[in-house]
Parts: C-alpha cells; sequence; structure tokens
C-alpha cells in the first residue's frame, strides 16, 4: 500500500514535471465534473463532447486544480482519499488519504498545506502536501462543508451545517478563534476579490450571508433570492461562483431549478436563468464568457452564456454530478 | 496528539466568544418498559420491529448542536426519566417543572401524551409529543403541546398522494382488531376521500388459523372475491401484516404496516445530508438503524436547543415563541426547512415512503400544490382543523 502510493507519487511528480510547459500555454479547454453516485470525473472538450470517463474512488466531490492546472485534486467521501488526475494525460494518477468522509477542500495559497471538511467526523483536517501527514485536525461543529482559506495564509473559515455556524480557525495555531452564527444549514462561501466580503450560502433558510472579514461580524441584512413563481423555501442556495472584477455573484438556487447572477455590490438580481433540477456548484470560464452549472436532480450540467445571461445548452454527464472546473 | 491539541483550541475559540455560562436542562419523559419499543412484541425472538429506546435520537439532538450551545454560553443535558403510569408521570412532570426545567419532550404512548398534557396545561413548560402519531392528539388543542412525531393523517396522505400519481387508485383495506389499527384505517380512509380514491371493500382480519373464521385469517381468501389496484393493511402489531406480500389472491402490491410505509425517516434515505445523520445515529448507538421514532425525538431536542441558542432572551416564554415562530427554520436531513404549524403545534415535515431497504418517494410529491406550503397537503390543514 505505501509503497504503492509512493510509487504513484513518483509517478505524479514525473507527469508534472513534463506537463509544466503544456499548462503554461492557454490550458487543454476541457471541463471537469465530478459524479457523486457514478464514481467518475467526466471530461468534456471545449465543444461539450465527452471525451473521456476518468473512474476515480468512490462519491467524488469537489475538485480543485493545482495553480498551474496540471493536477486535479477530486475529494472522493465514500473512500475518504482525494484522487489526483493528471490533467495532460486524465489519468488518476495519486491519492492523498483523508479523514472519513472528505467533501470539500481548499488549498494554502502557497499549495503546501490541503484543507478539508471531514463530514462524518467534524473536523477540519489539514494535511502537509509533502508529507501526506495530517498535521492538524480541528473538531467542528457537526456535518462541516464549506472551507475557504485567506489570501494571506493566516486565517481559514469551515462551515458546520448542522450547528448553523462558520468557525473561524487561526490557520498557525490550529485554533477556532470565533464561531459566527448564520442561516440554517451554511453549505459554500466566496471571498469577494478585494478579500472584505465572505458571502456564506445558507442552504434551509434560504439565504446568503456577508461576513465582513475585517470584524468577522455579520454585514447587513442577509440576502434572499426568489426566482418568480417559487417561494422562499424551494430555494436552497449551495454553489456560488464570483467574477474576477468583484461584479457579478452567480448563484444556484437548488431546489428552485434557478442560477441567480447577481449584482455584487448593489445585491441587485440581474437575472434569473433556468436550468436543471436542484442545481448545485458553479463555476466560470477564465475568460467570464460562460458559466457551467451541475445539476443534480437531473444528471447533466447546464451552459450559461454570460453575455445574455442564459442558459444556451445542458449535457448529460452522468449520476448526479456535484462539481465542474474548467481547464482554461 | 493531534486532536488532543484540536479539542483545546476548539475549547479556547469558544470560550473567547461565549457570554454568560447557562444551565440549560431538557425534560425526556418516557415510559417504563414502553412495549411499543419491544422488538419482538408478538413472538419470541422473530424480530418484527427495529427495537431501540428513542432517546438516542434526543441524545444525538443536543450532541450535534452543543458547539452552538457552547457558543452561546449555553450548557444542555437532557434529564432522562421514565415512570410507570399516568399519575407517576405527571408527579415526575411537575418535579421537572419545579426543577426548571421549562421544555419536556415526551416519548409516551398516545393516551398517556393526553393525560399528561392536560395535567400540564397550566405547568409553564412546553411539552413535545415525539412519538405518538395519534391524530387525536392534534385536536386536543393543548395550548402548551408540539408535535414532532408525523401524524397519522399525514402519514396517510403521503402514502395517498403516492397512490394517486400511480393511478392506484382501487384499494382493498384490511383492518386489525386493535383500537390503534382502526385509528390508521380512520386516517387512511379520510386520506383517500380527499384525494378520491375508490375503497372496493373494507375487511377485518383476525391473528388465528380458526378453520370456522377461516374468512378473516386466511391471506388468500381475506384478499379474494374482489378486483383492486393496491392492498392498504392497517395492522399496530405488524404479526399479520408481514405474512401478508406474496401470499394474496390477486398479484397486487401490500402497502400500509408492511410493505411500502410510510414514516418520518428510514435509514436508506440517502439525500439531503441523510447519509451522515445516520451514520452517526450508528456510531452513538452501536450499529442501530434510525427509525421515524429516533428522527422525532431529535428533532424535538434539536429544535428546543435551538430556540435557546436563537432566541436571544433568557426567558422561557420568549424561546417558547421562537420554537413555535416561523423564525425557526430547522434542517431535518429532508431538504426543506421545518417548523411548526401555528394551529395545532405540529412540525411540519416530508414524509418518506419506504419499503425494507429503500426509499421509495418522498410526500410532499411533486404536482400537490397548497396555497401556502406544499408540506402542508400532508396531514390536517388548517381550514379542515377543528379543536376538540
Amino acid at each position: 500500500m505505501t509503497m504503492k502510493r509512493i510509487i504513484a507519487g513518483a509517478l505524479a511528480l514525473v507527469t508534472l514535471c513534463m506537463s509544466v510547459t503544456v499548462a503554461a500555454a492557454a490550458g487543454t479547454g476541457l471541463i471537469f465534473v465530478s459524479n457523486e453516485k457514478s464514481h467518475e470525473v467526466v471530461v468534456l472538450d471545449a465543444d461539450y463532447s465527452i471525451v473521456k470517463r476518468i473512474e476515480t474512488s468512490r462519491r467524488p466531490r469537489d475538485m480543485h486544480f493545482n495553480a498551474d492546472k496540471t493536477l486535479l485534486y477530486v475529494a472522493c467521501g465514500d473512500d475518504d482519499v482525494i484522487d489526483v488526475i493528471d490533467v495532460a494525460t486524465l489519468e488518476v494518477v495519486d491519492n492523498i488519504p483523508t479523514g472519513p468522509s472528505p467533501e470539500v477542500f481548499a488549498f494554502s495559497p502557497d499549495e503546501t498545506q490541503l484543507f478539508v471538511s471531514n463530514e462524518e467526523d467534524s473536523r477540519l483536517e489539514v494535511i502537509d502536501m509533502a508529507s501526506r501527514i495530517s498535521v492538524m485536525d480541528i473538531p467542528t461543529g457537526a456535518e462541516p462543508e464549506g472551507v475557504l482559506v485567506m489570501p494571506d495564509g493566516k486565517t481559514a473559515y469551515v462551515t458546520s451545517e448542522v450547528a448553523d455556524m462558520v468557525h473561524v480557525v487561526d490557520v498557525a495555531s490550529g485554533a477556532v478563534t470565533k464561531n459566527i452564527l448564520v442561516g440554517t444549514r451554511p453549505r459554500r462561501f466566496i471571498l469577494t476579490p478585494d478579500g472584505s466580503e465572505l458571502w456564506v450560502s445558507c442552504e434551509l433558510s434560504s439565504e446568503i450571508y456577508i461576513i465582513d472579514t475585517a470584524t468577522n461580524e455579520i454585514k447587513g441584512d442577509s440576502l434572499i433570492f426568489v426566482p418568480p413563481g417559487f417561494r422562499e423555501e424551494d430555494v436552497t442556495p449551495v454553489g456560488m461562483a464570483i467574477t474576477k472584477d468583484g461584479s457579478k455573484v452567480l448563484l444556484s438556487l437548488g431546489r428552485a431549478n434557478h442560477v441567480a447572477i447577481i449584482d455584487a455590490a448593489t445585491h441587485d438580481v440581474l437575472q434569473y436563468v433556468l436550468v436543471g433540477k436542484r442545481a448545485w456548484s458553479v463555476d466560470l470560464s477564465s475568460d467570464e464568457t460562460r458559466a457551467y452549472v451541475a445539476n443534480g436532480l437531473s444528471d447533466d450540467i447546464t451552459v450559461i452564456d454570460m453575455a445574455s445571461m442564459s442558459a444556451i445548452q445542458s449535457i448529460p454527464v452522468g449520476r448526479v454530478p456535484h462539481s465542474v472546473v474548467i481547464d482554461d | 496528539m493531534t486532536r488532543l491539541m484540536g479539542a483545546a483550541a476548539l475549547t479556547l475559540g469558544l470560550l473567547s466568544s461565549s457570554v454568560a455560562a447557562a444551565e440549560v436542562t431538557i425534560g425526556y419523559l418516557g415510559l417504563t418498559d414502553d412495549a411499543r419499543y419491544h422488538p419482538d412484541i408478538v413472538y419470541t425472538r422473530i424480530e418484527i420491529a427495529p427495537g431501540g429506546n428513542p432517546i438516542d435520537g434526543a441524545t444525538m439532538g443536543v450532541s450535534d448542536l452543543a458547539v452552538v450551545s457552547d457558543a452561546v454560553g449555553q450548557t444542555v443535558s437532557l434529564d432522562h426519566v421514565e415512570a410507570a403510569d399516568a399519575p407517576a408521570l405527571i408527579a415526575t412532570l411537575k418535579d421537572m417543572v419545579g426543577k426548571g426545567e421549562h421544555f419536556v419532550i415526551l416519548d409516551l404512548p398516545a393516551d398517556l401524551v393526553d393525560q399528561v398534557a392536560a395535567a400540564a396545561a397550566d405547568l409553564p413548560v412546553t411539552l413535545v409529543n415525539a412519538t405518538a402519531p395519534q391524530d387525536y392528539l392534534r385536536t386536543r388543542c393543548y395550548p402548551n403541546l408540539l408535535h414532532t412525531a408525523a401524524s397519522d393523517r399525514m402519514n396517510a396522505d403521503a402514502m395517498v398522494q403516492l397512490l394517486r400519481t400511480r393511478n392506484w387508485t382501487r384499494i382493498l383495506m384490511l383492518v386489525g382488531p386493535h383500537e390503534r389499527d382502526a385509528e390508521m384505517a380512520a386516517s387512511f380512509r379520510a386520506s383517500a376521500e380527499r384525494l378520491r380514491l375508490d375503497i372496493v371493500d373494507e375487511r377485518q382480519f383476525t391473528l388465528s388459523t380458526d378453520p370456522a373464521n377461516r374468512e378473516a385469517n386466511n391471506t388468500q381468501l381475506i384478499t379474494g372475491g374482489a378486483d383492486y389496484d393496491i392492498i392498504y393493511i392497517a395492522d399496530s402489531e405488524g404479526e399479520y401484516a408481514r405474512y401478508l406480500p406474496y401470499d394474496t389472491q390477486l398479484a397486487r402490491p401490500v402497502v400500509g404496516s408492511t410493505g411500502l410505509v410510510a414514516s418520518e425517516w428510514q435509514w436508506s434515505w440517502d439525500r439531503d445530508g441523510s447519509t451522515q445523520v445516520t451514520v452517526r445515529f450508528e456510531e452513538l448507538t452501536d450499529g442501530r438503524r434510525m427509525t421515524g421514532q429516533d428522527w422525532a425525538t431529535w428533532m424535538a431536542a434539536k429544535s428546543i436547543v435551538t430556540a435557546y441558542a436563537k432566541a436571544r432572551s433568557d426567558d422561557p416564554a420568549d424561546i417558547a415563541a421562537y420554537l413555535r415562530s416561523s423564525r425557526l427554520r430547522m434542517d431535518g436531513a429532508k431538504g426543506v426547512q421545518l417548523n411548526f404549524r401555528e394551529w395545532d403545534g405540529q412540525m411540519r415535515m416530508p414524509i418518506v415512503l419506504a419499503t425494507h431497504n429503500a426509499v421509495i418517494a418522498e410526500a410532499p410529491l411533486e404536482g400537490f400544490l397548497h396555497q401556502t406550503t406544499t408540506l402542508d397537503t400532508l396531514g390536517t390543514d388548517q381550514p379542515e382543523h377543528q379543536c376538540q
């Protein structure tokens, strides 16, 4: 087991070195979708044709690239590992063991540490990337989910879905320095590009809370976005994305089957876009012309054209798509 | 080692954000040797019900939210007491209230809930009925009684929505000899009438092999001589029902007390974070699978602890008001926010319709609409509600 892991690690290192030049270019343009119930990451090309189904460990969910986008990390909840996919070869080349049921994770800015929420033992685990050893194991409220590390690497935030709380973690000491009570079942974060506002989606109270990162206090009233024809309780927000200039936020509304495009400054809704069933994670292409939404209950992803703010295509991908990331 | 460090870190963090510490004790009143939780109530060692005491659900509810309680400077504990009969239960409840317990979870059969709630009507306490589904408790209108157990009518409405959706509209009803069987049958009849299902016949079964009474005890005879799409059986013991599927005159599915069963919860439900709930419960109970009753005590405890943490008041009246208000938005791992109906104190909730190992549907089913919330398509709705 250990031997296998060392070999795989070495392999990954070799591939990493080989593919640096490729990744330094414009990227492959490939779109990666994790399918929770079919244990695979589906790869689509720029024309939305499926080019490969990469078999992963069981229940793949959150995904992140390394900074130069040569490797894709995939948290696999039922096998307690983070699989590592080589973006050039589209093979799983390594995996990183974690605590039970990893769901969402984030890297430290220098990529030396990985912060992962283990939803079954209620901990935020910090893994040293070089040694692959768990260096910190921070107890959280039950079912931790969203994880965000601040750009200065000093503070991490994690939600507890059961405790309705955001924990503020001092990275150096591993201490929880503050607990912020938010709405019901807080799920994910986005940070505004200037680092001043942390947005938290609260799935079961239909709200977005904004935390002032300078004070770690809640800023203003919570936001609620209800598309025409829906009721507040139909709105179960989860996934969010923000443009690089910080002007627009995309928010998936879950059971309300829409994505809201919001003016980040005024909090006005620019458009509600009808997508698939239980719209969940959402990601933007680098040039921000397209957004991609994973629809958990219709087994497809929806492509949104950002210029017209409308859905242009839905593509069937597999059972219970969880996250979408783009190599561009 | 890292775990220890982490634990110390969390405590440190919590201390820094805590206000004046407060001890909160939530009462949990159960019945000594409650027959409802005997796994082999009917026949020795052939398990009919999963068994287990639903106190485990309440324990998990308090534990799940300990971080929240800590953050607002509260230490919450459960005071679990069992007593053997109504006078002893009422005396125990008065003791609890005397000790300053303002919220008490009742894990009692319906007649005892009724008597205890009547005796507590003027006491400064909110009772939460977690395990008695009887509809009549919802129309008693005790001012201080809430319910996290789904009512019989909610379960019946969930089942009838499924039958209506499938267009299985012709029902053969089989009803057992016990009062409890008649109660369940009455709820089902009312639901069937609301959605215009056709009850082609209703027959009473008996649990025996007496040849003189074979029309009522032989499964093939009792299911013969009629044409129907589905069999609904009301059998509170479950002993007749469990031998009914695959032993019917016509090749028809069986629902109600066996086959497809409506409940607050089933362990195989895998959406909305339910897997984590099931796993946590199994860890807490050394492998026991969470039942609807466990779910309801879990929600009772979580709701009370949440009200304490979020009401922003130390006054029990304010905390009770928060508990009953629409500001309460509970997560029951069923994908929607839950709170209590103002007119009968019943918690709104989706109902799962499950076989022994799979959830087939979650009610309200798609297409059953309501002017305020689709959850109110399950159970007696406000215009139908009358105190009795």
